[in-house]
């Protein structure tokens, strides 16, 4: 399609229906004159609308800015207060060097960030064969090739790092993200690269404009990727605009102690807004930080990072998810094509219309590790929005959810409007507790939005409402916490708010997130248990948006819950990294997969002990300035060479033994160290070393003393007797296991005890049951590495010092 | 709409102690969920029926792919496809091997072959245990059977070597081996009333101390065969009945040991030579593997069913056995006091073991 979208502020875009079916309009009749500027890449005027959504025909993206969501902003669709693009919509026209750009060879279905040179830091440098100081070699290098100005006049300044030292991320504007969707079939030459280089190039354009916008210089924690459906595509990029330290870009030798000397930040500083607060991009209702007092923060933060370690949080974090399905017409090349582009806005809009509810019900105000993922299939789209909601202290505390009814006069509706609205508060009080959200609190004061005369609480649109204006008179604040409105104008409402409420409360002793570490936990036992799941529903046809809707939500649900069922002897534990993958193999068919780690933790938190696990994870709300100052110098000093001390590698490899009970401690099971002397004996027996994988970057309790490179297997498995092998069920579920049983040999093999990073990037399923077949493709990756336990190292370690300073080694990166 | 895939697989093997049992049991998926909510496993992580399912089927379809290894349990720690903690590697093992003796009892003495495989139906039907159940514990006999058969050295370590079983465990299949190879008649009426436990702990009895392994380990094949020379030595008992004077003398002696401390005084006094009798001749029978394979049915026939018509209790029946196994030191003219005691100390534990109702 190519229609052109900009929708600006998508969380709380104060559109009405008639605004979106202007821009409908628009877009639909400029999609057959932009067709051509696409593949003739002949320029049409970029134009864009008044309202905030801009759209651009030259540039057929779908772009969108989940920006710190505004306050409450009357009058709004009249026209765009300072929105900071004046910079325009890039067009393919500016003249480009494509120096950054180099074109791939290869015909990859995925494109990923990894075909091109597109981030300018070595991705993660921890695959990279025997270089061991995994964190701070990519550092070392970036340092040496950056310069701050470097980065500026760099193409691209773009990060797909989720995790930095601290003092490196100084401002973190929000989540930047575009779309846009091609027909693959007009590639003139499918072989040669480059009209994918230049689709990507468009987008990446997009998405550097827009941190621009957000008053940014660089985008961290991106990515990109594609749902391909026959001949249609969608590419999609996102990441988080953010002003990067200078400090880290200076030319010269490391320098470290200079570097991180001024840098101490205090853990609100990255909440702090980049732009400029008069002339702010969009609407947003400001307040002095929570923390320092000083500088202005915005009322809730969307990031595709993962928390910064400096960061302050209250309480603990959860995963938020937010599903949608919408139903399509069956069509062909461009018709296609724009009805996809046409569902987009609506998608995304909603899918950030859960995510708020969802964020406010359990009363936090942070979003992290935000990945929206869109699937394209012949009669629907599928969006799934995985983030994990903290609360940040730095943010004010969010305001309540309050509902409101159309017809206020009839009394049975408004009875069962107060009943659902006792439900809401009632779940974020239920919730505030689960979580162990208590802020201390503050006087609160609301500050310079640009809008005149704010009313002083944010509304909360459903995307098909329509505007009015009778909740103006309603006094909903809660005290001076302002709420947010969910006006109930149909049935759809009903439902979308019965979904928000019927989401399940996690089981006690669970908690999940979707980055690596959860806030708040920090005394990991050894006991982790990595996992993938996959499941395909197979839907029945005609059904309504609706139903899809509570199926898809259903699924996903059903899924996690199945989790924590089966994960039930590992409480109290966290379900980290939780890696949702959705797919329409067919149609009617949606395919959810799940790979995520399970690590169990001490529930009792002595003073002893919780010192040491920030150490071993890093992830210590750090408050201690001076702390938090030595630990990072330590691991900066060291982790160049973290095999300089003689003990740790020379140790396990010389030590059988040490080697083996390293191994044998690797039971999966919380009790495992009280069977830690059965267990060895079997294991003598034994010639199959325990391997242990994991999404993260790190493992608990345990020191990675050696990288052994990156592990990356593609499998493709093929039955011509599926029945007899269990059915499609017991046909994945082998492969799976065997897929795991080669990455564990093949990481033995190199002399490895785990696998980090592990993902599952690409699971294909596709079954032919009639002919009794079925096919699977997968693709894993992940680095190989040696870890011996800190307890160990400690025995075994001459110099104690070194085991500290290199622990900290294990918490970070990427 | 319908759940048309659903696995779970983790990095280490995820199993439940309690789906492998329902599954060893030979339940259904649906039937074992329905043991499980009755079980009360909702209550767990406020799970429902649905999750109860998927989480069922994938146990079992974990279960089903590990059968293959644990029919031969050493190469379970040496597999790579599933990477299964230690401990639970004992478990599913031991839990594999472990087998309703409720089954083992019909299946005691029988051939391990496809003829008695196929009375597993009815087998079934009688005790209630599923068909695949039966079917499962009646292979792993077999398989036992067949690996240890052509092993030399102590049949109970064999077993435990093999297939990295507990030493109870162990012991249990060393019978059924044992009788499997002797062919011992178990199923008569009269022998109904006795359990595979009493049967176990014969066995082992007449494992320890008649075979030819209770002598000397290192022979070939199967040690589990009685002793040949030791049976033939068993004749020479007979002087104990067929000698008039020897009879007497035992008998004078073991009422002057038990008068007035055992309440069955007459009758054992008058049914002394009966007794002494049915026992001697069995000893001196064994060489034919007709009457070998009736020990058990001799027993019973002719010692424990006349003790028990004349009630004896299991306190005089022991006291009564230690004296006349005993006082035959006291006959001067008994020259086979080695024999007679390894024969009466095996007849008199299992005698003890059998007189029950």
């Amino acid at each position: 399609n190519w229609n052109c979208w900009r929708l600006q502020d998508a969380t709380c875009a104060w559109f009405t229906l008639s605004s979106l079916l202007d821009i409908l309009t628009c877009s639909t009749l400029s999609a057959a004159r932009s067709q051509h500027s696409l593949f003739f890449l002949s320029h049409n005027l970029s134009s864009s609308s008044s309202h905030t959504y801009t759209y651009d025909p030259v540039n057929p993206c779908v772009l969108m800015e989940c920006v710190p969501p505004c306050s409450d902003r009357p009058g709004f669709g009249e026209e765009t207060p300072g929105v900071p693009l004046s910079s325009g919509p890039p067009t393919p026209l500016r003249a480009q060097t494509f120096s950054s750009f180099s074109p791939s060879k290869s015909y990859s279905r995925q494109s990923s960030s990894s075909d091109t040179e597109l981030s300018l830091t070595p991705k993660t440098g921890m695959g990279s064969g025997g270089s061991a100081g995994k964190e701070a070699g990519p550092l070392k290098v970036f340092l040496r090739q950056q310069t701050q100005s470097a980065l500026e006049q760099r193409e691209y300044p773009f990060f797909t790092l989720t995790a930095f030292p601290p003092g490196f991320l100084l401002h973190v504007g929000g989540v930047v993200s575009a779309r846009s969707v091609k027909l693959l079939d007009r590639i003139h030459n499918p072989d040669e690269p480059e009209t994918r280089d230049a689709w990507w190039e468009e987008i990446r354009q997009e998405i550097k404009s827009h941190a621009k916008a957000l008053g940014c210089h660089a985008v961290v924690g991106y990515s990109e990727s594609t749902s391909i459906c026959e001949e249609v595509c969608i590419l999609s990029a996102s990441g988080t605009a953010a002003i990067l330290s200078s400090r880290f870009m200076q030319d010269g030798p490391l320098d470290v102690e200079h570097r991180f000397e001024e840098v101490v930040s205090p853990g609100c500083g990255f909440c702090h807004i980049p732009y400029d607060e008069l002339n702010i991009p969009f609407p947003a209702q400001l307040t002095y930080c929570y923390c320092c007092r000083r500088y202005k923060v915005p009322d809730v933060l969307f990031t595709t990072i993962d928390l910064p370690t400096e960061a302050n949080v209250t309480g603990k974090g959860c995963l938020i998810q937010a599903r949608l399905c919408r139903t399509k017409k069956k069509a062909q090349g461009e018709g296609n094509a724009t009805a996809i582009s046409n569902l987009l806005p609506f998608l995304e809009y909603e899918l950030h219309t859960q995510l708020m509810n969802k964020l406010k019900l359990r009363g936090m105000n942070a979003l992290f590790g935000l990945r929206i993922q869109i699937s394209v299939g012949e009669t629907m789209l599928l969006g799934l929005a995985s983030a994990t909601g903290v609360y940040l202290t730095a943010l004010p505390s969010p305001g309540g959810i309050q509902i409101t009814g159309k017809t206020p006069s009839d009394i049975t509706y408004e009875q069962h409007i107060s009943n659902m609205q006792k439900k809401i508060n009632d779940t974020i009080t239920k919730n505030k507790e689960l979580y162990e959200i208590n802020p201390p609190e503050v006087v609160e004061e609301i500050i310079g939005s640009p809008i005149p005369e704010p009313r002083q609480r944010s509304r909360l649109f459903r995307s098909h409402s329509e505007s009015s204006d009778e909740v103006s008179e309603l006094d909903l604040s809660h005290g001076k916490k302002d709420a947010f409105v969910l006006e109930i104008d149909d049935t759809d409402a009903v439902e979308d708010i019965h979904a928000l409420l019927t989401d399940f409360s996690i089981p006690a002793g669970f908690y999940s997130c979707n980055t690596e570490i959860m806030p708040g936990i920090q005394n990991w036992t050894s006991a982790i248990q990595m996992f993938t799941s996959v499941r395909v529903f197979r839907l029945n046809t005609n059904l309504t948006n609706q139903g899809l809707n509570k199926i898809f939500s259903d699924l996903c649900e059903n899924l996690l819950k199945s989790l924590y069922f089966k994960l039930r002897s590992m409480v109290p534990c966290c379900l980290c990294h939780l890696n949702f993958t959705v797919a329409i193999p067919e149609d009617e068919l949606i395919q959810v997969a799940v790979t995520a780690v399970a690590m169990s933790f001490d529930k009792e938190q002595t003073l002893e002990n919780g010192k040491q696990s920030g150490e071993k994870t890093l992830i210590k709300a750090i408050t201690d300035e001076q702390l938090q100052f030595s630990l990072e110098l330590n691991a900066e000093t060291s982790s160049p060479n973290p095999l300089s001390s003689p003990k740790g590698l020379s140790d396990v490899g010389s030590h059988p033994s040490a080697r083996a009970s390293s191994m044998e401690k690797a039971s999966p099971l919380p009790e495992g160290r009280s069977r830690s002397l059965r267990s060895n004996r079997s294991y003598s027996g034994s010639s199959v070393a325990v391997v242990k994988m994991t999404p993260l970057s790190f493992i608990p309790g345990a020191k990675i003393i050696k990288y052994l490179g990156i592990i990356n297997m593609f499998f493709i498995r093929e039955t011509t007797s599926l029945r007899e092998e269990g059915g499609v069920s017991g046909f994945l579920h082998t492969f799976i296991a065997e897929v795991f049983a080669m990455v564990r040999a093949h990481v033995a093999a190199l002399g490895g005890n785990a696998v980090v990073s592990y993902s599952m990037k690409e699971c294909v399923f596709m079954e032919n049951p009639n002919k009794n077949q079925a096919q699977c493709l997968i693709n894993v990756s992940g680095d190989a590495v040696i870890f011996v336990r800190e307890s160990e190292l400690e025995l075994t370690s001459v110099q104690p010092q070194s085991a500290t300073t290199q622990t900290s080694n294990g918490g970070e990166g990427t | 709409m319908s759940t048309e895939l659903d696995v779970f697989v983790g990095n280490t093997t995820v199993l439940d102690e309690d789906v492998y049992q329902l599954w060893l049991d030979g339940h259904t998926v649906s039937d074992a969920v329905r043991i499980r909510m009755e079980a009360g496993a909702l209550q767990e992580c406020e799970a429902n029926a649905e999750i109860l399912h998927s989480d069922t089927m994938d146990q079992f379809r974990t279960f089903q792919m590990c059968e293959r290894l644990l029919q031969s349990p050493s190469k379970v720690a040496n597999q790579l496809l599933f990477q299964i903690p230690p401990h639970h590697q004992t478990m599913l093992i031991e839990r594999y091997y472990e087998f309703d003796s409720v089954f083992a009892r019909e299946v005691l003495g029988k051939k391990l072959s496809k003829g008695t495989k196929k009375d597993l139906d009815d087998i079934s039907s009688k005790t209630g245990i599923a068909l695949k159940c039966c079917r499962r514990q009646f292979d792993n006999f077999k398989h036992v059977f067949k690996v240890v058969e052509e092993l030399k050295g102590p049949l109970v370590e064999n077993i435990q070597r093999h297939f990295l079983l507990s030493d109870v465990l162990a012991r249990d299949y060393a019978a059924i081996v044992f009788f499997a190879n002797s062919r011992f008649e178990t199923g008569k009426r009269k022998l109904q009333y006795l359990s595979f436990q009493d049967f176990a702990f014969c066995a082992g009895q007449l494992i320890s101390y008649w075979t030819v392994g209770a002598v000397d380990n290192m022979m070939e094949d199967l040690n589990v065969d009685l002793e040949k020379e030791f049976l033939h030595d068993l004749k020479d008992l007979k002087v104990l009945v067929n000698d008039k004077d020897m009879l007497d003398q035992h008998k004078s002696l073991v009422c002057a040991q038990l008068r007035g401390k055992i309440k069955v005084f007459s009758e054992m006094e008058a049914s002394f030579k009966n007794l002494s009798r049915a026992l001697v001749n069995i000893a001196s029978k064994l060489t034919h593997t007709k009457d070998f394979r009736d020990l058990f049915i001799d027993l019973v026939e002719k010692f424990v069913e006349p003790c028990r018509s004349d009630k004896w209790t299991i306190g005089d029946l022991r006291l009564f056995l230690k004296h006349y196994s005993s006082s035959v030191r006291m006959l001067e003219a008994f020259r086979h006091q080695v024999i007679w005691d390894r024969y009466m100390g095996v007849i008199q534990s299992c005698i003890l073991k059998m007189y029950h109702d």
